[in-house]
């Protein structure tokens, strides 16, 4: 049994060390893209380009991932800073749940884990799309997202346009004092109902100085010496945060490999459901960096189906411990639970249509 | 108010200490036991861009430390026209350091070691490939049957599963002894890892090994490497025809320095 048993935690370590080697450099080349583009593109002026149908729109939001590339920690507080600039929320939440795995680095990293298999590649980035689209989608019904979200991101944002039908009502006919609504004073024109603020070149809340220091026609903040001191410290921030959690899922990784009966991985993951589901709650335990969630896959993929390794590089960006936790800080429980609801079920539709059809 | 003071340093360190990590793997060659060569490049500009970071943080830290420990966010670092990046944190801020640190720090005095014949068998021996193997795209039967690899004679195998094909072809062999359990004392198995990427999808493939007429494979442990001369022949093995080399000469070998195939 002794020998067994060192031969098992021998393995364990190998497999461990392992998947962090290979998995630091994709973090390193993660965490320098999110810092050189959280500091130096101007993302207002991104969403200034954004489609304003809600189908579109998600879509875009779901694409913006690769000028950001982001892994789901850090794009939850962009998808933050959008809704607080009056980004709508389709294209918000696309960008929130697509980001993570649409992105060059995710992507050259799953390809690289599986270059065997490309259709996991491919399949990865158009369920990712579709999912996200399809929920950022849905989320467009609801014109007012403020009930959906927590009380002081709901606060900062702009009030919704409002739809033109109810604009010219409130053409002053009447006197303005026999208005019911907000009014701002002592404008040109008289008294001015609020909501014609939000006509064209309402702006929300600016933080003040940050407009001035980018020339407006750029997307892109020059390059300074402070940027490149502040660009080394989120850098820094996010090693420390996201290696913490690329050890702890490696960890899991070894152990989950190396400690779990094998009847048992066989069982659950040759077949075409329960593999699938096992993945998804897998995914969502482990919340392991999508930049480097594609190597952990690869651990199970001579035991797993393609499909529920799919379901797993799909869902784990957009749903996962670590990321509820910090969705938790834009939106209510109410809408976090919406959107695991539906990203589980889309791929688990997809992901068995793969084990069904294509496996 | 400790923690304030040494988290920047431990930050550095841990990313330091990862840089060094990566690099005494690929210098002392352990590199191959951990992942596929494809990407020994990649982790080498790892290390070096984490050495380059922490090397960098930890003399802009020796500079504020000597400049009256100011803190980097003080106001006389003229930035305020920047917005502070948010960030969310998970863990506790040295939490991360902490354990990176750690383990970097095992893995300085450990030393990984490849895996045994044991998890070979844990893994299911097999001698066809997994599915998810790059198939092979062209047949060539041109190359001379004793220039084969363990791993050609595998991937040729996939291709034309049947044995009788192969009978009387010279095989010329190397990889390490696995004992299965349900065979006679005359045979072992002579394996080889595999990997696409990295440890994490080793997956064993081995062919089975009939000894000459009065030897025990208890003279060939397990895990040790030989290197196997003989003929390919045909045996009924588990019930199963199986391509099975009829040793000549065994030569044991030492561990190669990158022991997987590809």
């Amino acid at each position: 049994m002794q020998p067994a048993l060192t031969n098992q935690l021998n393995n364990a370590f190998t497999l461990f060390l392992s998947l962090l080697v290979e998995a630091i450099p994709f973090l390193l080349l993660g965490v320098l893209f999110s810092g050189v583009l959280l500091g130096f593109v101007d993302e207002r002026k991104l969403i200034a380009r954004i489609p304003r149908n809600p189908l579109l729109g998600a879509l875009a939001g779901s694409l913006v991932g690769f000028l950001f590339p982001v892994c789901e920690c850090g794009n939850v507080p962009v998808a933050r800073r959008l809704l607080i600039q009056g980004v709508p929320a389709p294209v918000a939440i696309g960008f929130l749940l697509a980001a993570p795995t649409i992105n060059p680095i995710v992507i050259w990293a799953t390809w690289t884990a599986f270059r065997d298999q490309p259709e996991i590649v491919v399949l990865r980035v158009v369920f990712s799309l579709i999912t996200a689209t399809i929920i950022g989608w849905v989320f467009s019904t609801q014109k007012d997202l403020r009930p959906l979200l927590q009380p002081a991101i709901a606060r900062a944002l702009p009030l919704p346009k409002p739809d033109s039908s109810e604009t010219q009502l409130l053409t002053p006919e009447t006197p303005s004092l026999l208005q019911s609504g907000t009014f701002i004073l002592g404008m040109p024109g008289g008294a001015v109902p609020i909501e014609s603020l939000l006509q064209d070149n309402w702006k929300p809340l600016q933080t003040g100085k940050t407009e001035k220091t980018s020339k407006p026609s750029s997307l892109f903040h020059r390059l300074s010496k402070e940027r490149l001191g502040l660009l080394l410290d989120s850098m820094v921030q996010e090693l420390r945060e996201l290696g913490g959690v690329l050890v702890v899922g490696s960890a899991i990784a070894a152990i989950v490999q190396v400690g779990t009966p094998r009847e048992l991985i066989l069982n659950l993951g040759q077949s075409p459901v329960s593999s699938i589901l096992a993945m998804l709650l897998l995914a969502a335990v482990v919340s392991i960096c999508s930049t480097v969630d594609a190597f952990f896959a690869l651990s199970f993929a001579a035991t797993f189906t393609s499909g529920s390794l799919l379901a797993f590089l799909v869902f784990g960006p957009m749903i996962d411990i670590k990321g509820i936790g910090l969705m938790l800080s834009i939106f209510k429980a109410r809408a976090v639970i919406y959107f695991m609801v539906l990203a589980a079920q889309l791929t688990f539709l997809m992901t068995l249509g793969v084990n069904l059809y294509l496996g | 108010m400790i923690l304030k003071k040494f988290g920047p340093w431990l930050d550095t360190v841990a990313i330091l200490s990862w840089g060094i990590l990566l690099l005494k793997y690929w210098i002392t060659g352990k590199l191959s036991i951990l992942i596929h060569p494809n990407y020994f490049g990649l982790t080498v500009a790892g290390g070096i861009g984490l050495i380059i970071i922490g090397g960098y943080k930890m003399w802009e830290l020796i500079q504020l430390d000597r400049s009256n420990q100011k803190s980097r966010t003080s106001p006389t670092i003229n930035s305020p026209r920047i917005p502070k990046v948010e960030h969310i944190t998970l863990f506790p801020p040295s939490f991360g350091s902490t354990l990176m640190l750690s383990v970097a720090l095992i893995g300085l005095v450990t030393t990984p070691r490849t895996f045994t014949s044991q998890t070979a068998l844990e893994r299911g021996l097999t001698e066809s490939l997994p599915i998810t193997r790059l198939q092979p795209q062209e047949f060539r039967n041109t190359t001379k049957p004793e220039k084969r690899s363990l791993i050609e004679w595998v991937r040729l195998l996939n291709f034309n599963p049947e044995p009788d094909t192969y009978i009387g072809q010279k095989v010329k062999v190397q990889g390490f002894v696995i004992h299965p359990p349900n065979v006679s004392e005359q045979y072992i198995w002579i394996g080889r890892f595999i990997i696409t990427c990295c440890a994490a999808d080793a997956y064993p493939v081995g062919l089975p090994v009939k000894l000459p007429i009065g030897q025990s494979r208890t003279a060939f442990p397990p895990d040790s490497w030989l290197e196997i001369e003989g003929k390919a022949s045909s045996e009924e093995l588990q019930g199963k025809r199986k391509l099975t080399i009829q040793a000549d000469s065994l030569k044991s070998i030492p561990e190669p320095k990158n022991p997987y195939d590809y």
